[in-house]
């Protein structure tokens, strides 16, 4: 985690950056995009469970980010604003998905078939073989578990579990209240534990 | 007022705090099983953010070239025009043209009504006129009227009448 100075020196940079992009710099959306592309393309990953996609659902965020940069107001961190319009994309995504399909509640069958394997997204040659497998298997079922929640549940979970989000900056970036995020988070969690208990009791 | 799930969310993750937190906790009717259940989502959150917490963006490099190619594409079009236009018509700027556009219609209209309507139109052409409609008293009467507002002049050339009106040596 970062210290409250670097936290304000980050802050100021970035407010520097913002408003570099917003008098038509490219470079400096880069420099943004450089600093936030691995966490936005995990954070879709991890709702997607298919790294095209992920990867193209990053790309079409970030090219609408720089196209609204200049209604970027500075009222919340650009790291708020650019997850909320990740979640748009991205749940907006996951909906059309879901009705082309279409099922009905989020058992994501579909959605599973295209997975990848987990092993493509995971650190090489750090793991011996037999643990990598083993891990794969538990990235699986994770994958599985978190495809039965709804796009909105998937996306509170992974923002306070993964991204260790507040619930404000989390209700900011859906455009929920905080009641509807701690709501969704509490059936999300139950949901998850009951997917996962053996997992996590076993590790 | 908080929901059940609100209170359970924010107590699992150490928010509640003072009078809400002993409140939360005395309704609690097993509280061991509570604590259990605390203890089961700290490993569910240490699980995902361990598992999930890995996938790397392979080829960062290529990824910001390609967004680089894609935000030059789309800056394209705009520069030639669309995004120029939608800069220029701001809502003020709509409102300011609109008024004016309505204000240049009144003016426009006045005078063109003004025109129709000639307030002051010449009584003595009126007169001669009405004459010639008359066939008894002048049936091969003609009259023309040339006009130049401009310089406040009229000419009636009347040709072919027998008689005029009465009362047109008074006006």
């Amino acid at each position: 985690m970062q210290t409250e100075a670097t936290l304000a020196q980050a802050d100021v940079s970035e407010l520097d950056l913002v408003a570099r992009c917003q008098a038509g710099d490219t470079e400096a959306f880069d420099e943004l995009v450089a600093r936030y592309r691995t966490r936005v393309f995990g954070m879709i990953y991890n709702m997607v469970h298919s790294e095209q996609d992920a990867w193209d659902l990053a790309q079409d965020s970030f090219l609408k980010a720089w196209k609204s940069i200049k209604r970027f107001r500075g009222r919340s961190s650009f790291y708020t604003w650019i997850y909320r319009i990740v979640m748009n994309v991205t749940i907006d995504w996951l909906r059309k998905k879901q009705v082309k399909g279409g099922g009905g509640e989020f058992d994501d069958s579909i959605q599973l078939k295209e997975v990848e394997p987990a092993s493509k997204t995971m650190p090489k040659a750090e793991a011996l073989p037999h643990e990598m497998m083993e891990r794969s298997e538990i990235r699986t079922r994770i994958d599985d578990a978190i495809a039965q929640l709804s796009p909105e549940q998937r996306a509170v979970i992974l923002m306070k579990e993964i991204e260790g989000m507040q619930y404000h900056e989390i209700a900011e970036a859906l455009g929920c209240s905080i009641g509807t995020v701690m709501s969704r988070l509490f059936y999300a969690r139950k949901k998850l534990q009951n997917l996962l208990r053996d997992v996590y009791e076993n590790i | 007022m908080k929901t059940f799930e609100e209170k359970w969310t924010a107590w699992l993750d150490g928010q509640l705090s003072g009078r809400e937190l002993s409140e939360f906790e005395a309704s609690l009717p097993d509280k061991a099983a509570a604590q259990a259940e605390k203890g089961d989502v700290r490993k569910l959150g240490a699980l995902l953010k361990r598992e999930l917490g890995v996938s790397a963006l392979t080829n960062e490099e290529f990824f910001s070239h390609q967004l680089r190619e894609r935000i030059r594409e789309s800056s394209v079009p705009s520069a030639k025009g669309e995004g120029r236009g939608s800069a220029w018509w701001t809502v003020p700027r709509l409102l300011w043209v609109g008024a004016a556009s309505l204000a240049v219609f009144l003016v426009f209209t006045i005078f063109v009504m003004r025109d129709k309507n000639p307030a002051e139109e010449s009584q003595y052409l009126t007169q001669i006129l009405n004459a010639r409609v008359d066939p008894v008293v002048s049936p091969n009467a003609t009259v023309s009227m040339f006009e130049v507002k401009q310089d406040r002049v009229t000419v009636l050339w009347t040709e072919g009448l027998q008689s005029l009106p009465a009362d047109y040596a008074a006006k």
